[in-house]
């Protein structure tokens, strides 16, 4: 497990994270969201002992600021930007194999895992951005660490390469494995997290499922229906009536907010009427919708209990 | 510190300045001067009969004033200010290796190969000395060399403390080119300048020269080499009477000592204490 308490780091005035308390279990994965500069970063780098910062943070029962080594021989870590010395990708591996006390054989395993393989014999400054970001998660699996901490894992790859990393990260949590990754994307929250920690100005304000994200955000589900210019007013009327919220589009058609995520309902209200709906496009709201909606909701809520 | 850790870190450091551009026209430099030095000495009248290792070891001195320090300076100075800046410090120390662990084995890594480049240089010189039949004296000649590795080490100490300080690789390689002048191409100048306005006695111009690490290399080689001392003018005469030969040798050698260790020392606790450095 790894404990995160009353973590708080300054640079200068600025206070980057702020007396934040966290905690991920074996074979959780816990997504760190936030805009740029929300403290994601400043947070893991602190994890990691990089950085100095007052609060405790612990390691399976050690803590990174007493015995960093032991700490960081737990942790595989993926950087937002790789970098490397610039030698061939098989003497990076051998280096860090060494440094992480893995033999070749792992050092082997890992790479064929992260699909480097081929790629052995290229310089670091060769290397695609994908192909450094593949490197560095195989550096990271070397030693089998119980903890991986991933920083935006997918930010340099393809669509292929993120749904393939994706599911290797999967396969490791799988395991029993911690994975604390932080992200832009939506759909990669979805597919792994089991928690979400959503940071605003060096603080969490939204610690719990990802699915209850859409409601902390106060946003849902929109519908944008394509209806016919003169069928508008009457399909706006019946929708009111059904309780769903909707409003002329300056395009045409309706904007509807779908009742309880569910995007079918406004349209079977609208043909059991005989409202003839043309067309349908289902809006969810982004990552940076949600992720400004959090803070606002849960800061407005903090206000209001007076605390 | 785990001395495994230490040696490995050393080992990449070793063979990256080994590839360094910089460091291989170094040492290509040293060492053809090194061995033109030798080809513009007269023939064997000048090389043996007791002058052949020592008046090498001798004009050697000169080159090793201008080139050790500026590559000690320049690689130390650069050595954390660089990984800083390209980020590889902060994904090496996000792995199981200590801040102490790393910059013992920059230290290491960027001194042995200069010591390996010295030695080219002196070893060059020293079989071609030997090929054309010189003599005289060897000790002298391998004390030269030794006293280059100690002025290689104390000055890439100096050159690492600048790196600690440095958030930038250029600013660091300028400071590191400023230190060079002030101590190979303005030390001189400086304490003579200091010791006439201030009129200043032997005694203090002495404890002067010792504050200028190439200075304290100059005066050791000197000692070794030449049986007459007072070719160091005044100073040397006082340095010699109030110490005699061999203390002051030995003198000069634990000053040097120390422009290794306490810059070193001094660097570690900072790189080890500054972590907003890595952010």
């Amino acid at each position: 497990m790894i404990g995160i308490k009353n973590v708080t780091k300054n640079f200068g005035k600025l206070r980057a994270v702020d007396s934040v308390s966290l905690a991920a279990g074996k074979g959780e994965a816990l997504a760190l969201l936030g805009t740029n500069g929300a403290g994601k970063s400043t947070l893991i780098k602190c994890i990691l002992g990089l950085l100095d910062f007052t609060g405790e943070v612990i390691v399976n029962g050690i803590s990174v600021k007493a015995d960093p080594r032991a700490a960081k021989s737990l942790i595989g870590y993926l950087p937002q930007e790789p970098v490397f010395y610039d030698m061939r990708a098989s003497d990076i591996m051998r280096f860090f194999g060494r440094i992480r006390r893995a033999g070749p054989d792992e050092c082997a395993a890992a790479l064929e895992k992260a699909g480097l393989t081929e790629h052995l014999h290229k310089y670091a400054s060769e290397l695609s951005g994908g192909m450094r970001q593949r490197l560095s998660f195989a550096i990271a699996l070397l030693s089998s660490p119980k903890f991986l901490i991933l920083d935006e894992p997918t930010s340099n790859l393809d669509a292929g390469g993120r749904a393939e990393f994706l599911r290797l990260i999967k396969e490791y949590k799988e395991a029993g494995n911690t994975v604390i990754f932080s992200s832009h994307r939506l759909d990669e929250v979805d597919y792994l997290a089991d928690r979400a920690v959503v940071m605003r100005n060096g603080r969490v304000v939204f610690d719990g499922e990802p699915g209850n994200l859409g409601r902390a955000s106060g946003l849902g589900t929109k519908i944008v229906l394509r209806i016919a210019d003169a069928d508008v007013a009457r399909a706006e009327e019946a929708l009111a009536r059904a309780g769903i919220g909707a409003h002329s589009r300056n395009g045409g058609g309706l904007l509807v907010e779908a009742p309880g995520g569910d995007a079918v309902r406004p349209i079977i209200e609208l043909t059991a009427r005989d409202i003839p709906v043309l067309g349908f496009i289902v809006e969810e709201p982004t990552m940076e919708n949600i992720l400004e909606g959090v803070g606002e909701s849960i800061l407005e809520g903090a206000g209001r209990d007076g605390s | 510190m785990e001395a495994r850790n230490v040696l490995m870190l050393s080992g990449k450091e070793a063979r990256e300045s080994v590839k360094n551009r910089w460091f291989v026209l170094y040492t290509v430099s040293f060492s053809a001067l090194a061995v033109l030095i030798l080809s513009i000495a007269p023939e064997r009248g000048a090389l043996s009969g007791g002058a052949g290792y020592g008046r090498t070891a001798a004009s050697l001195v000169n080159l090793v004033l201008l080139f050790v320090p500026l590559i000690s300076l320049i690689t130390g100075a650069t050595g954390i200010a660089g990984e800083r800046e390209n980020g590889t410090l902060q994904y090496l120390l996000s792995h199981p290796v200590t801040k102490a662990e790393v910059f013992a084995g920059k230290f290491i890594g960027i001194f042995i190969p200069i010591c390996l480049s010295i030695s080219l240089g002196f070893g060059l010189a020293g079989v071609g000395v030997a090929l054309r039949g010189g003599s005289g004296d060897g000790a002298g000649f391998l004390l030269t060399a030794l006293f280059s590795a100690l002025l290689a080490a104390s000055l890439l100490s100096v050159g690492l403390l600048v790196s600690v300080y440095s958030r930038k690789a250029a600013r660091a390689t300028g400071v590191a080119v400023f230190l060079w002048l002030l101590f190979i191409i303005l030390g001189d100048l400086g304490i003579m300048g200091t010791a006439a306005a201030m009129e200043l006695g032997i005694r203090q111009v002495f404890v002067l020269a010792l504050l200028n690490p190439a200075e304290v290399f100059k005066i050791a080689s000197v000692l070794v080499l030449s049986p007459r001392y007072e070719i160091l003018g005044p100073v040397g005469v006082y340095a010699v009477r109030t110490f005699g030969r061999d203390g002051i040798v030995l003198l000069l050698i634990s000053i040097m000592a120390l422009w290794t260790l306490a810059p070193f020392a001094l660097a570690l606790a900072s790189f080890s204490k500054f972590r907003r450095e890595e952010s």
